[in-house]
């Protein structure tokens, strides 16, 4: 915009995080008059996409008064002093509700913030809204929440992609914030991607997942939606580390700092089940790494083809044992009825939607007595085999890279009815989540249809912040992901 | 035809931890339903159990004292079911991977010999709240014990009687209570059994199908449910049937057991790795650090106290029964008390306090210390023993020391005057006796004490009242 709003000169539309504290900082306009335009924006765009669904103007607008306090009384600043920043549905926040996306937690409000969101509150970022996503963050278009669909900022007419697509659509569309999602299968990446908005996914533990309503425990993860990855690192640093609160949790040393020179381009990312517009762009991309000094291999990730099936029966199961609790006795809607069976039964036919059922089924069939040994057991065989290929693959590059998502983003309504359709969007992603690895997706160019394509990039553990310089140097060579969509900041 | 009875236990306990096992909650000590509670033992969407140390420590002492093997890795898994009083929809356990294994249980046979019960393993699990049914038909839900730290203790089968088996699980409970593991009420449901029973043809070492008996709280519902089982299948075996594997329930009141479910109908927990906890690692300096903390055990007290202070065998069962009636007994000796007069007083009077008053040593007033001062007054005749006993039972009432008792009854026992009057008085009201006593029959000497005594409310010292005697007639 950078048009005038009260006094003050508001920071341009496409500007990161960093740049809006640079702007904050010289005074040309307060956090306050920042903030109010934020959440009009929120309140018109971020709802028009289905992206925003519920603002938190009153204490976002007391949190900026209290930043620009803080600033004319030269008092210390946080590190994200006066950045907004939305979180999804599924993470817990004082204010506003935690539905997870679904009926089942309709006006559920968690007693506390979750970790990672009070560290960034403690550093003065502010608090503006809460982001729409698939129910309990299953799915990867943004098609089962309770809170009706996304809507793709590049197109409208297609999916932005999920679990987090609402944080996706925002980011997408809009700078100056950056916004939570979480991810167990791609959910951030994979929105990411079709959104053309920067997601990372830390190494499982490096985030505290308290506060995050869980999917699957052991693929959980929370993560930055950014413009940038220069924002996602900063976010990143400020959620990070142990928190006595989450027993998985933990903080990394920077084991190593140094670039990472070679990049490993995964083979089965460029195969004939990949769209020819991804590949094409891959490629170029691969040119580019060379270009700026980087070693390119192709290496063969051969266990990537078992990674899908090995992660639906992970998932699933977790997932059928974590939303066990919504039985509508102590957390979740009741509906009353005459005993007990009848009770938890009404209870999460009505609470829970399809996609859910459907999971929660499948979970819990493949932990079955004379199943699990088949599914559950054979599964985290395959998951440790993932986990042995990527680990030796590391021992050679310092990346591994493919594309994000085997497509373009798809019109809604498209794959709705066809779950494995739909379960095909992971086949990428779902392999750093299995492996516990840190992967970052930025946007890459966009499509003929002026689609976004989004990459990924892979390290080991705890690489996180090498993965997050990586991705910096790129877009500092093409800064193409700059760019808003037409008609997506109005 | 003879048939052997064959028993397997689980021994749920309860342990005695200040704190609930994945929260900070307090454990145990609620006076209203739902008060110690907190988002993360109601499983509340988001939050997380954190293994809280003091679990672990107590589990190992449980480990050490029933002689596990400690497990150095050891891992929670989660335990599915549907209850209302299990609001996560599963319990953390540990299934795959316990914390200790194998152990024994030491038990008394019925002939009095020693034998052991030899045990499967042992692991960690929370807790499932209270389910209260009211007459009405409602239910209500008590989720303060939900999550507070258990420990399954499981053997192997073994041929035993009823009584056996309730000796056992009492050997358990002593243990655990003897190192602080549990408090071990079973009418308090802090120590709680399933048995299971089979039973054999007495030539046989196959062992029979097994059913399984659920929540035993007494000794006397162990030992009678196990007699009456065993009687039942062998009824069915007799008669041409099959024990058929199943749950059954113990009905106190009706002495039988009832079909509860078969083995076809038990639940299918789905137990799995619980993601939300890494791997227990016990190290060795964990288990030796516990190691040394232990109390001196039971075993090596008793032969301590057989050999060195020479205590009848029969004189140690009520000072063994808990541990710190022997911990405030040797603190009695520690103080300069001779073990003997240390341990008939405590067995006397202190007993006696006590189970008048249903308290434990811990409630007892009087500290160990000045209880051996007045042992110790008695040996050295500053004090006689009736005195003595009266002066203690005056120490009961709290704002009494029994110190200053001491102090002041020992110059009241100094001032001779009120002796030499209460033996003149009991000279001259006998001068029958005193003439006798004079012509050499020493037989009245005794009536002339007892007169004495009675005359002084048990406080004249006899030694000093026979002196005294003696040197009036002389």
């Amino acid at each position: 915009m950078g048009e005038s709003a009260g006094s003050g000169v508001l920071p341009a539309p496409e500007s990161t995080s960093l740049e809006v504290m640079a702007h904050l900082k010289t005074g040309k306009c307060t956090t306050v008059e920042l903030i109010r335009h934020y959440l009009k924006y929120l309140d018109t765009t971020g709802r028009d996409l289905g992206a925003a669904v519920e603002i938190l103007s009153d204490s976002a607008l007391a949190a900026a008064q209290e930043s620009d306090a803080r600033r004319a009384s030269g008092k210390p600043l946080g590190c994200l002093e006066g950045v907004p920043f939305t979180a999804k549905m599924n993470i817990a926040t004082r204010e506003g509700t935690t539905d997870a996306a679904s009926g089942m937690l309709r006006g559920f409000v968690a007693s506390e913030d979750s970790t990672a969101v009070a560290r960034l509150r403690a550093e003065g970022a502010i608090l503006v809204g809460k982001s729409n996503c698939d129910e309990f963050a299953m799915g990867a278009s943004n098609e089962s929440s309770h809170h009706g669909v996304v809507h793709n900022p590049w197109d409208r007419d297609r999916v932005p992609g999920g679990s987090s697509g609402g944080a996706a659509a925002l980011a997408g569309s809009f700078g100056w914030a950056f916004h939570l999602g979480s991810d167990t299968g791609g959910s951030i990446r994979q929105p990411a991607a079709f959104c053309g908005a920067t997601g990372m996914k830390p190494t499982w533990g490096r985030v505290s997942r308290r506060g995050l309503v869980a999917f699957g425990s052991s693929l959980d993860q929370i993560g930055p939606l950014t413009r940038d990855a220069r924002d996602a690192q900063l976010v990143l640093s400020v959620m990070e580390g142990r928190d006595p609160l989450d027993a998985t949790s933990q903080s990394f040393n920077p084991s190593e700092t140094s670039s990472m020179k070679r990049i490993g381009l995964v083979s089965e990312g460029l195969t004939e089940a990949i769209a020819p517009e991804i590949r094409q762009r891959t490629v170029e991309v691969v040119e580019q790494l060379k270009k700026m000094g980087h070693e390119v291999v192709e290496v063969s990730l051969g266990t990537l083809s078992k990674a899908n099936a090995c992660y639906q029966v992970i998932a699933t199961a977790e997932a059928s044992s974590n939303l066990a609790r919504f039985d509508g006795i102590h957390t979740g809607q009741r509906v009353e009825s005459e005993d007990l069976e009848e009770l938890y039964s009404k209870s999460r036919r009505q609470g829970f939607g399809a996609e859910v059922r459907r999971r929660i089924m499948l979970g819990t069939f493949v932990l079955s007595s004379g199943y699990i040994d088949a599914y559950y057991g054979k599964a985290q065989q395959v998951r440790s085999e993932i986990r042995q290929e990527m680990l030796s693959a590391l021992d050679t590059v310092d990346s591994l890279m493919m594309p994000v998502s085997p497509f373009a983003p798809f019109r809604i309504g498209e794959r709705v009815s066809d779950p494995l359709a739909l379960y095909a969007c992971d086949i990428l992603t779902v392999t750093a989540n299995l492996a516990g690895v840190p992967a970052v997706a930025i946007p890459c160019g966009f499509d003929s249809e002026g689609l976004p394509i989004g990459l990924q990039w892979m390290g080991k553990h705890g690489d996180d912040h090498r993965l997050l310089d990586l991705a910096t140097s790129l877009q500092d060579q093409d800064d193409s992901w700059r760019g808003l969509p037409p008609g997506g900041s109005q | 035809m003879s048939w052997t009875t064959v028993v397997g236990l689980e021994i749920h306990a309860q342990m005695a931890t200040q704190t609930k096992m994945f929260c900070a909650c307090r454990r145990g000590s609620s006076t209203s339903p739902n008060e110690s509670i907190c988002p993360v033992c109601v499983g509340w969407p988001g939050a997380l159990p954190v293994l809280q140390s003091e679990a672990i420590r107590c589990a190992i002492r449980a480990a050490l004292c029933l002689h596990c093997d400690i497990q150095e890795f050891s891992r929670f898994d989660r335990k599915n079911y549907f209850y209302p009083d299990l609001p996560k929809g599963y319990q953390i356990s540990q299934f795959y991977r316990p914390y200790a294994l194998g152990g024994v249980i030491p038990f008394e046979r019925e002939d009095g010999s020693p034998a052991e019960l030899p045990l499967v393993r042992i692991h960690m699990e929370e807790d499932a709240g209270k389910s209260v049914h009211e007459s009405d038909g409602t239910s209500r839900i008590d989720l303060n014990r939900c999550s507070s730290p258990l420990l399954e203790i499981v053997s192997e089968p073994l041929p035993m009687t009823g009584k056996e088996a309730a000796s056992c699980v009492r050997s358990v409970r002593d243990l655990l209570r003897w190192v602080g593991v549990c408090d071990g009420d079973m009418e308090k449901g802090n120590l709680r059994c399933d048995v299971n029973v089979s039973v054999m043809p007495a030539e046989s070492s196959e062992y029979g199908t097994r059913t399984e008996l659920k929540n035993l709280n007494s000794f006397v519902s162990i030992e009678r449910s196990v007699l009456v089982e065993s009687a039942r299948q062998i009824e069915v075996l007799t008669g041409g049937g099959e024990i058929r594997q199943e749950t059954r329930l113990w009905d106190q009141d009706r002495e039988i057991t009832e079909s509860m479910r078969g083995k076809e109908d038990s639940p299918d927990y789905r137990y799995f790795p619980e993601p939300d906890l890494p791997v227990v690692q016990i190290g060795s300096q964990d288990v030796e650090e516990q190691r040394a903390a232990l109390p001196e055990m039971p075993e090596i007290r008793l032969s301590r106290w057989l050999n060195d202070y020479g205590f009848p065998q029969l004189e140690t069962v009520p000072l063994m029964a808990r541990r710190a009636n022997g911990d405030y007994l040797e603190e009695v000796i520690q103080a300069g008390a001779d073990p003997s007069s240390a341990s008939n007083w405590f067995r006397g009077e202190i007993l006696r306090h006590l189970n008048d008053r249903s308290e434990k040593i811990e409630d007892f007033p009087v500290k160990a210390a000045e209880l051996a001062a007045l042992i110790a007054a008695v040996k050295e005749d500053r004090l006689s023993g009736g005195r003595a006993k009266s002066l203690l039972q005056e120490a009961l009432s709290p704002a009494v020391s029994l110190k200053s008792l001491i102090e002041d009854a020992g110059s009241q026992e100094q001032d001779s005057d009120a002796l030499a009057e209460w033996v003149d008085q009991v000279m001259q009201e006998n001068p029958d006796a005193i003439a006798k006593i004079r012509a050499g029959d020493m037989k009245p000497m005794g009536f002339l004490m007892g007169q004495i005594m009675k005359l002084s409310s048990g406080q004249a010292h006899p030694k000093k009242v026979q002196e005294l005697i003696r040197s009036r007639l002389s």
